[in-house]
């Protein structure tokens, strides 16, 4: 499926995907980027990151985040799965992979979503979107350009209204 | 109060830009119902039985009377002519055209209001006690709280898919006026070991099918660190909150299965890794929004106020308002009036586009512009000068809103109910109707003094029936409605979840068993003791016996 980077003030744009699903069993090509399940992974991590030209791993919202530590640095990619795209467990995932582990890879998210939850997503760390046939792009660059400014301090760019105030700009 | 920035401004204007564009990809089929139901209701737009219904937020239940004209005319030019004050300070319009919602929007964020986070899994607008700022038992405003919580809650990236809706409380009193036990939050204003202010901290509250009163869960957090323990709750929550099971949601569940204790050790855990990382507001934006709620320009009033004494004399209707609905304010000369939105016959928080503009021209001339509203679903005048309030008695008696009855058996909250809402079973509106007419007499309210009923449509309890002294919850039996009742729940600092006495009564044989209740409680109660108190002492059996015992 067609992946689009994501971050605010840019317009989006699709382009194919460089990062393959591995199948059950199927052992990756070499110098391939490769996305495993994180059942997977956790059994075969060594042999992956041996044979693999990049390796990724898809973790759901039930997933612990925690339990990749070991291995982020060496990470390309972690997929968000959204089973269903009400799972707010993975902005959290994402925060955390983010700010308190400092993942530098690209984190995407994948699955069941809506453009409207991009900007949420994009504000939590979140730097890709998998996204079907059917996904509007125009309404996605609306959608994540819709808001010039934030009341929370997160992990996009935009202003932080009291980083405004605190600099006079209010009135 | 608050009066927004450009920042805040900003903010709801290109809200209402966005669900302009949201609404109109629902009406071109971009979007499907499951897919926008998230979406619209997160800008608190609901389908009901019979139409969309908006809620219109009205954060800690302060508002102008230019935002409350607003109201009446947005009652007026797309609904049928009224509103509905809520529990949770809010105001509903349930005929509500979808194609209209962004232009109401629209209206609202002209007078600096909007409908962001009155519904949907997210946290909801923030509530607190509806005497602010002028209450005499008040440690701190808790608006200044409730306004930082506003802020910090709106549109958070991480927090706006929760497993279920997060609603959280103020108070800065030890009185508790705003049922913050009953709430996934509940914050009451504290003074720490050195007299420095804080918080204690409540979690895991809340009505419907499980009743929990919250468990406290910090005893002092320091003030300046508010937004970091919120963020760690919301956190901890977010993560392990229940999302299998739409009834086993809420944090209430969490807290009870893994214990107060286990959950607070997990707040701890994740707050101590946040709590240096930047998400505490800093101290110059803090005493900002405090400026806002600094007491208005208040007269100098030494002598005692003659014109009261004589008015209540001369008219007792009058001096059994001002015994209800007249409260005690912090500044001498000065008063607080619960406007009574609960006529006899009348429907509970129900009010008129020109009942609302008479109000706002109330507050104008008496009360420096501002208006609250209480989550018991009245209007509140916070700052009327005593010398003014047989004027105010007279001006509410023309809009039929002089009753005296507020904390009284006539001043009852009663969720919308099955005339409405697609989730009741039973109605409510009419029995809380009957039984208003049933007690209207005032000579006899006075008689049997403070008492809270209570009704819900269904167990979602939005009537709070768990916390009334008197709680009737309607249940569907075999297509019949029936009505069962619970005693001695409260809703203040001694919360407690009121007791079911037995099988559902239809809706005349409850008015009656209410009535017998009534009559047992005057029967066996000591000189001074009221409805709860006594409940408490006595116990449930002859209230029970009393309401089984037909005649």
């Amino acid at each position: 499926m067609p992946v689009v980077n994501v971050a605010t003030g840019e317009t989006p744009a699709a382009h194919a995907d460089s990062w393959v699903r591995l199948a059950e069993g199927e052992a990756p090509a070499a110098n391939a980027q490769v996305i495993v399940p994180f059942a997977r992974f956790k059994t075969e991590h060594e042999q992956l990151f041996a044979k693999a030209g990049a390796v990724g791993v898809e973790i759901g919202g039930a997933d612990q985040v925690e339990e990749l530590v070991p291995w982020l640095s060496r990470l390309g990619l972690i997929v968000l799965q959204f089973g269903v795209f009400k799972d707010g467990r993975l902005f959290t995932s994402a925060r955390l992979l983010r700010e308190r582990f400092h993942f530098k890879g690209d984190l995407r998210a994948a699955g069941d979503f809506l453009p409207d939850q991009a900007i949420f997503m994009l504000r939590s760390g979140v730097s890709s979107l998998e996204v079907g046939e059917k996904f509007s792009l125009d309404t996605l660059a609306r959608v994540i350009n819709a808001y010039s400014l934030r009341y929370q301090r997160a992990l996009d760019a935009q202003p932080v209204i009291v980083d405004q105030r605190l600099r006079g700009n209010g009135s | 109060m608050y009066i927004y920035d450009k920042f805040d401004q900003t903010v709801v204007r290109e809200r209402v830009a966005a669900f302009r564009d949201q609404v109109a990809r629902r009406l071109a089929g971009e979007l499907d119902e499951d897919h926008f139901r998230p979406l619209r209701l997160m800008n608190g737009l609901y389908l009901q039985l019979h139409a969309y219904m908006l809620r219109v937020a009205i954060p800690y239940g302060t508002l102008s009377s230019a935002q409350l004209r607003r109201l009446a005319y947005i009652a007026r030019r797309y609904d049928r002519g009224y509103g509905h004050f809520t529990t949770r300070q809010n105001i509903q319009y349930n005929w509500i055209k979808l194609e209209q919602a962004p232009d109401i929007l629209s209206d609202l964020a002209d007078v600096q209001m909007h409908g962001i986070q009155t519904s949907g899994n997210c946290i909801r607008n923030v509530t607190a006690d509806h005497f602010s700022g002028v209450a005499g038992d008040e440690i701190d405003d808790p608006r200044v709280t409730s306004e930082i919580i506003r802020q910090w809650s709106t549109f958070h990236p991480e927090f706006s898919f929760l497993p279920r809706k997060f609603k959280v409380a103020v108070t800065g009193a030890a009185q508790d006026r705003a049922a913050i036990k009953y709430h996934d939050i509940g914050i009451q204003i504290v003074r720490g070991p050195n007299d420095e202010m804080g918080y204690a901290i409540y979690a895991g509250g809340g009505m419907g099918r499980t009743p929990v009163v919250a468990p406290l869960i910090r005893a002092f957090l320091p003030q300046a660190e508010l937004l970091s323990y919120l963020e760690a709750i919301l956190r901890v929550y977010n993560r392990y909150g229940r999302r299998d099971n739409i009834f086993k949601a809420r944090i209430k569940i969490l807290v009870r299965d893994i214990g107060a204790a286990e959950f607070t050790r997990q707040v701890e855990e994740e707050w101590r890794q946040i709590r240096e990382t930047g998400v505490n507001l800093p101290a110059a934006e803090e005493a900002r929004i405090r400026r806002f709620f600094a007491p208005p320009p208040y007269d100098s009033v030494t002598e005692p106020v003659a014109a009261l004494t004589q008015a209540r004399a001369a008219n007792p209707g009058f001096a059994r308002w001002v015994e209800t609905n007249v409260h005690t304010h912090k500044v001498p000369g000065y008063a607080i009036v619960t406007i009574s939105l609960k006529p006899p016959g009348g429907i509970p928080g129900d009010a008129t586009a020109e009942q609302m503009e008479a109000i706002a021209d109330l507050a104008d001339r008496y009360s420096f512009a501002e208006i609250r509203v209480s989550h018991v679903q009245n209007l509140v005048l916070p700052n009327v000068k005593q010398a003014d309030l047989f004027a105010i008695w007279q001006a509410l008696g023309k809009i039929g809103f002089a009753d005296a009855n507020s904390g009284m058996i006539g001043d009852i909250i009663a969720c919308p109910g099955l005339d409405y809402c697609a989730l009741a079973n039973a109605r409510s509106i009419p029995i809380s109707q009957a039984i208003s007419e049933r007690f209207a007499d005032p000579t006899r309210s006075a008689e049997i003094g403070p008492l809270q009923i209570k009704i819900s449509g269904c167990i979602n309890a939005c009537g709070h029936h768990h916390a009334g002294h008197i709680g009737i919850l309607g249940v569907d039996r075999a297509g019949e409605e029936l009505y069962q009742l619970t005693l001695g729940g409260a809703a203040d600092q001694t919360a407690e979840i009121g007791q079911l006495i037995g099988p559902g009564f239809t809706a005349p044989d409850a008015v009656d068993a209410i009535e017998r209740i009534v009559d047992t409680y005057l029967k066996l109660r000591q000189p001074g003791e009221e409805f709860l108190a006594a409940y408490r002492r006595i116990g449930v059996a002859p209230f029970k016996e009393a309401a089984y015992a037909r005649g």
